[in-house]
């Protein structure tokens, strides 16, 4: 990196602008300092090219290089000085380099015509990334259709109009569909699919002696009516916005209150209440006029994300958690990947960087989570459920009371501390009746008490008490979204996406390649926020919108099927998945509209058709055709997710408590997990073994520490939005269901069970075992394995209650256990 | 569209991908180089055909380093009491200067000078200066190469840690580890891939956070391993259940499990599921056997400070890094210093309290772990690592003492081994080490040299999330550090 520079920096003005002294003192420093990111050869970055003097002038996406008529004040300049830009970045250059590039910047920065270099030609601007007719077109941002439903040959098949679309394109690549699964095998499915919990052997024999022809609708009737299906379906939803009940960070504090987000969720799917109204609920909840307790708790939905309280730069964290919300809010509602344009255009999709700015808008009055520490945490984002002006009235004089309160015990606790010391024993007695305190303060009134504290000691004692009998309710607390006020801070694009660095306003606007209308942004009346998530929620809460539905049915397929018709559920751009079947995509999506955006009906025409109702068995021809199903040729198997196999667990053995709702449960974490925080054990909790087992929906979700039965069995990652689980087959899964503690004692407490249940008879019990873990009745030579094992052991000495649970802890360990056809 | 321009990378073919029950984003993950394509499928379908993720890989280009141990000096050690010699800084103890600083006491333009409170001495044939508080390391310094120039994006434990271990500020990425076995799987199954070892005190900040896998599957995760008891959990069966009891039961469970894949044959992960229990079962003796230091003799227990009173749990530690390495473990992470304060080098308060403690914990272990992998051969596979999230300020961090505040303007790290050009010192700090001058390198370029040493183009090696090619060394890149690549 040695320069030659022959031209000291006495170079004067006149000899600065000459060509000889570009040539012999500039130019090599450029070239060998500058050329690497902004040369002839190179990739030209921030857009900048330094080879011509075109170039220097027009700069790149931080503006001029170089100001002609204030040459002093050139960007250059303050770059190569280390000012708000450091250049070059891997180390300041020599005082005489400086001194020679400042000169001739000062000169004004002139190139010789001969030693005028070429801009480099970048191969950009992929086609598919521009706003146009075409781009337009492209299948996802066309509006929703609504096809006809397509003719098939064998008309006997199709039982609903989802099974021609099936079947149309089955017999298109002459395949065909599985035969119908086994009672036993859909009413497993079902269980499983709709609540996340086994069938009970009742549950079942009803089902397979029911011959009518509605019997499994019937049993999907009964699982939608259920309250577990809320948790099961809550979930999924969840595991989208990312919610956990910690900040990640150093101190991974808990979020106060949002186990109401978490119920809200739960109660939204089981009342089924219209997709649309779930959505402004989210975006929008605090601007409804009135509000419900239901549209303040899901505003929650802002609080969910991580939260650094001690960011290297305010500013920086505060686009960094909008860009977590936009990125959010985009896939999750649109499948669009809009975070992809926060630092320049899209490189894929046709969403230009300002459309990723003027869709940031809509957030622009968001306060942070906080600024650091509880009173700003509290001040942003902690709110009453007040749906009217008395629940506020009656808020802020119940949180004034409270506060004086706390002030009037500060005086109380003061003088008792000091009495403490003053008593005699008899009176410390006496003390303990809270009426007489004041009468034995008042002996010690000059007598080591002053007569002023004396005096103010009654008066806090009587307020005190007025405090606690004229005090209002409570009214309960949610973590929430708060804005600056009814005016949002001004947006601005940042260019390369850097917070310092503001570029052009932009106004709220919807992506441009939707056609979408002008937002209509009205100021709400009854909150101090700027209505402009109203305008966001309205809009994709539409008919009109050519996402929502599309991506919302897609998920509600991904969930029934275990893959998407859009297999990248959270991307309906072009580096997605194109859709298999995208007809039917549009005809559920116009199905669901119509139906007022149920959910619940979805799943019923969806479980009702025979394309569901498949066998998961392989044929092989099929097999060879189609080996990843794309067709649909058979149901797919799957593994219970990490919830259900804990609930299954529970269930099996009869532990399973179903309470529904409230603070979440903390399961006994291993020492060795608690070891890897650098406070063993801090912000986990105790919570009885009843509480222990309810379903794992209502674990606490700590960012920094996840139980390790979920995290082993692949649940969501919670710091982004996760819209398809992963399934691992790993040794540490084996060896947790084996040997953890907690699996032994589920497996103790089973075999108890199992004894309680099926008497002492080995065989009765080891029947009843595979019965309640395989949800099917077990064969002869089944059976007999069981029993042998534990014969087996019990010759080997170990005692037969041992010997039982271990076999049920093998029960926990079957395949069968795990996977539903 | 075109099938290029992603980020300014190529885009070849997407396997970002199919199969049913299975996370869309699993198959994603890709090498720009054609033919890896193969090796990346971690689906459990039950359609695609089920491959072990941790299956070894070839990465681009063949590797100089196969396995890594990174030594992690938690809290932040002060470079200028180690490793950042600063004759001008003598004599000038308790002056009042112009210097900017930024640490957790925010941002300051002015400070008390605090001497360097070691002597510094030259060692080796490159003459490399030390402190007294590493006389075993400075033996060492010809096998080193010193990265003095180091620049982070935070001064603050939380998110530089998360930096230091992921790439990115922000929590959520996957970290060092979960990389190197996502590209490189593991070379021994019975073993995982990538383990942590933690300081008896307790954990880092932010716990778990620091070797998380993020965005990707569980199977590159890591696995904390104890030096004391059962090293890995759930590894030991329960109490009082023997190993012919375990092994009936898994016989049982086999043949229950057999019979059930009978019609099931298409399903490769039931396969693979009945084949995690023998992996499992291979895994309770295998780690046990690889954590065994009563193999070793006295003298190599010796030679990594095993007796000495402070150096006998880091040392083990670090005698376990060796014994994992030389069983094809990938990635190993060992943290020096744990829980807060001064349990780890965050020297906020009594500077020489604290590092001379560290440095008495570290110093041998660390020499002798560099001297016992060169004389078997494996140093030149094996790439270490040492440093911590950040380095220290050249001033008081308050009005008395001599505690230092953090600092990301520079710091010092060094590598060694796996094809790293021992006795070399790149990138310089000002003359007080409160910012990095010359050569500045970011812990990117760590990262890139890392990985180029794993033998992977660091811009290339690259998992496709949430819409993106995400990439250890961000979507901008970055590029090794050359001048220390032999």
């Amino acid at each position: 990196m040695f320069v030659q520079v022959t031209a000291a920096a006495s170079a004067s003005a006149a000899d600065a602008g000459s060509a000889e002294f570009y040539n012999e003192s500039v130019l090599p420093i450029l070239e060998a300092r500058c050329f690497e990111c902004h040369g002839p050869d190179s990739k030209l970055k921030g857009g900048l090219f330094l080879g011509n003097r075109d170039g220097i002038l027009t700069g790149g996406e931080s503006g001029p290089a170089v100001d002609p008529d204030a040459p002093e004040d050139s960007l250059f300049l303050d770059a190569i000085n280390y000012g708000s830009y450091e250049m070059p970045p891997d180390g300041k250059l020599p005082d005489n380099e400086i001194e020679a590039l400042t000169a001739w910047v000062k000169a004004g920065a002139s190139i010789p015509e001969d030693s005028e270099l070429e801009r480099p030609e970048l191969d950009h601007t992929n086609p598919a990334t521009l706003v146009t007719e075409e781009t337009k077109n492209y299948w996802a941002f066309r509006p929703v259709a609504n096809p006809n439903v397509p003719p098939v040959k064998n008309s006997t098949w199709p039982v609903t109009p989802i099974d021609n679309f099936i079947l149309n394109k089955l017999e298109s690549a002459t395949l065909s569909p599985s035969s119908p699964a086994a009672k036993q095998q859909l009413i497993r499915r079902a269980y499983y699919d709709l609540t996340g919990l086994p069938p009970t052997i009742d549950d079942i024999t009803s089902f397979v002696n029911d011959k009518s022809d509605r019997a499994f609708e019937k049993v999907i009737d009964r699982l939608l009516d259920s309250p577990q299906y809320g948790e099961r379906w809550g979930r999924h939803w969840l595991d989208l916005v990312r919610f956990a009940e910690s900040n990640s960070y150093e101190r991974d504090g808990t979020k106060p209150f949002i186990w109401r987000y978490r119920d809200y969720v739960i109660k939204s799917f089981n009342e089924d209440k219209p997709y649309t109204q779930f959505i402004r609920e989210q975006i929008a909840g605090d601007e409804f006029e009135p509000p419900t307790p239901d549209s303040i708790v899901a505003t929650g939905y802002y609080r969910l994300g991580i939260w650094d309280d001690e960011p290297v730069s305010q500013k920086q964290a505060l686009y960094d958690d909008l860009d977590d919300i936009l990125l959010t809010t985009s896939q999750v509602f649109l499948g669009l990947t809009m975070n992809c344009a926060r630092c320049h255009d899209h490189k894929i999709d046709p969403i230009p960087q300002k459309d990723y700015y003027s869709f940031l808008a809509f957030f622009s009055g968001f306060k942070r989570y906080g600024v650091r520490g509880h009173d700003s945490v509290k001040n942003n984002s902690i709110g009453p459920i007040a749906v009217n002006q008395d629940d506020r009235k009656r808020n802020d004089s119940r949180q004034a009371m409270d506060r004086e309160l706390g002030e009037q015990d500060r005086k109380i606790n003061q003088v008792n501390r000091r009495l403490n010391e003053l008593m005699t024993p008899p009176e410390k007695e006496d003390f303990k009746a809270v009426e007489v305190r004041v009468d034995i303060a008042r002996k010690y009134s000059g007598k080591g008490l002053s007569k002023k504290l004396v005096s103010e000691y009654a008066t806090a004692v009587q307020r005190r008490k007025e405090i606690l009998d004229t005090r209002p309710p409570e009214v309960a607390q949610a973590l929430i979204i708060k804005e600056v006020g009814k005016t949002p801070r001004d947006t601005f694009i940042l260019v390369r996406g850097n917070a310092n660095v503001e570029g052009a306003e932009v106004e709220p606007a919807f992506p441009s390649v939707l056609s979408p209308p002008e937002p209509v942004i009205k100021t709400p009346t009854m909150t101090d926020s700027s209505g402009r998530r109203t305008a966001l929620a309205n809009w994709i809460a539409s008919e009109k919108n050519q996402l929502t539905a599309r991506v919302m049915v897609n998920r509600i397929w991904q969930h029934h099927f275990g893959r998407g018709i859009v297999n990248s559920s959270n991307n309906f751009g072009n580096i997605g998945d194109k859709p298999t079947h995208p007809e039917l995509l549009d005809w559920l999506s116009t199905r669901f509209m119509q139906s007022g955006w149920k959910l619940k009906s979805m799943h019923k025409l969806i479980m009702l058709s025979n394309t569901y109702q498949m066998s998961s068995q392989a044929s092989e021809k099929e097999l060879a055709a189609d080996p990843a199903n794309n067709l649909y040729w058979r149901f797919n198997m799957r593994r219970l997710s990490s919830e259900e196999l804990r609930d299954s667990v529970h269930a099996v053995n009869g532990r399973l408590n179903l309470k529904m709702g409230g603070p979440s449960i903390y399961p006994v974490i291993p020492q060795e997990v608690f070891a890897g925080q650098s406070r063993p054990g801090a912000g986990w909790g105790n919570s009885s073994e009843e509480e222990r087992a309810r379903r794992a929906v209502y674990i606490f979700i700590k960012r920094s520490l996840v139980e390790p039965l979920m995290a082993d069995f692949d649940f969501a990652d919670v710091d982004s939005t996760c819209p398809v689980r992963f399934v691992t087959t790993q040794p540490t899964q084996a060896l947790s269901l084996l040997n953890s503690e907690f699996m032994n004692r589920q497996a103790a407490i089973f075999a108890e069970f199992l004894k309680k249940e099926a008497g002492p008879d080995s065989a009765k019990q080891v029947a009843l075992g595979l019965r309640r873990a395989t949800q099917r009745q077990p064969t002869k030579p089944e059976i007999d394995r069981g029993v042998g094992l534990i014969n087996s052991l019990k010759a080997d000495g170990v005692p037969e209650d041992i010997a039982t649970k271990y076999y049920c802890l093998t029960l926990f360990n079957l395949n069968e256990f795990l996977y539903l056809d | 569209m075109t099938e290029s321009n992603f980020c300014g990378r190529t885009r070849r073919e997407f396997l970002w991908q199919t199969g049913a029950g299975f996370t869309g984003t699993a198959l994603a993950g890709m090498f720009s180089e054609d033919g890896f394509l193969d090796n990346q499928a971690v689906a459990a379908d039950g359609q695609t055909a089920w491959t072990n993720p941790l299956a070894p890989k070839k990465p681009h280009h063949d590797p100089q380093a196969t396995s890594v141990i990174f030594l992690y000096m938690y809290g932040g050690p002060s470079h200028i009491d180690t490793f950042d010699y600063k004759p001008k800084m003598k004599g000038m103890d308790n002056k009042t200067i112009d210097v900017k600083t930024f640490g957790r006491g925010g941002h300051r333009n002015q400070g008390r000078i605090v001497e360097p409170r070691w002597n510094f001495k030259q060692y080796g044939e490159c003459g490399k200066w030390v402190s007294d508080l590493f006389p075993h390391k400075a033996e060492m310094v010809d096998d080193i190469a010193f990265l003095h120039s180091m620049t982070a994006d935070s001064p603050i434990h939380g998110s530089a840690m998360l930096m230091m271990n992921s790439g990115k500020i922000l929590s959520g990425s996957p970290c060092l580890g979960s990389w190197t076995t996502y590209g490189l799987g593991s070379e021994n199954q019975n073993l995982p891939g990538f383990v942590v070892m933690l300081d008896p005190r307790g954990g880092p900040i932010s716990g778990a956070k620091n070797w998380s896998c993020g965005y990707m599957p569980a199977s590159y995760q890591a696995t904390i391993m104890r030096a004391q008891g059962t090293p890995i959990l759930n590894l030991a069966p329960p109490a009082g259940m023997t190993s012919e009891t375990q092994q009936k039961l898994l016989a049982t469970l086999d043949q229950y499990n057999k019979e059930h894949q009978k019609a099931r044959q298409d399903n490769t992960e039931l396969a693979a599921r009945i084949a995690n229990y023998e992996l499992a079962f291979r895994m309770q003796t295998a780690a046990p056997e690889a954590t065994d230091i009563s193999q070793e003799t006295a003298a190599t227990q010796e030679m990594y400070g095993l007796n000495g009173e402070k150096s006998g749990t880091f040392g083990k530690q670090c005698l376990l890094a060796r014994r994992l390495v030389e069983r094809g473990v990938r990635f190993v992470q060992i943290y020096s210093g744990g829980n807060h304060n001064d349990a780890n080098w965050d020297a906020h308060g009594d500077l020489q309290h604290n590092h001379n403690l560290h440095a008495a914990e570290t110093d041998k272990p660390i020499a002798g772990l560099l001297k016992d992998l060169k004389q078997r051969g494996l140093l030149k596979n094996t790439l270490i690592v040492w440093g911590g999230e950040f380095g220290r300020q050249p001033t008081a961090e308050y009005a008395k003492g001599t505690g230092r505040d953090h600092n990301s303007y520079g710091f010092t790290m060094w590598m060694a081994g796996g094809g790293i050009k021992g006795g070399t010192s790149v990138g310089t700090t000002d003359e007080l080490g409160s910012k990095a001058v010359e050569n500045r390198y970011h812990v990117k370029n760590l990262h890139a040299t890392i990985l180029n040493q794993l033998g992977f183009d660091p811009n290339k090696l690259s998992y496709f999330y949430d819409g993106l090619e995400q990439r250890l060394v961000g979507v901008e890149g970055a590029e090794p550090i050359k001048q220390i690549i032999a």
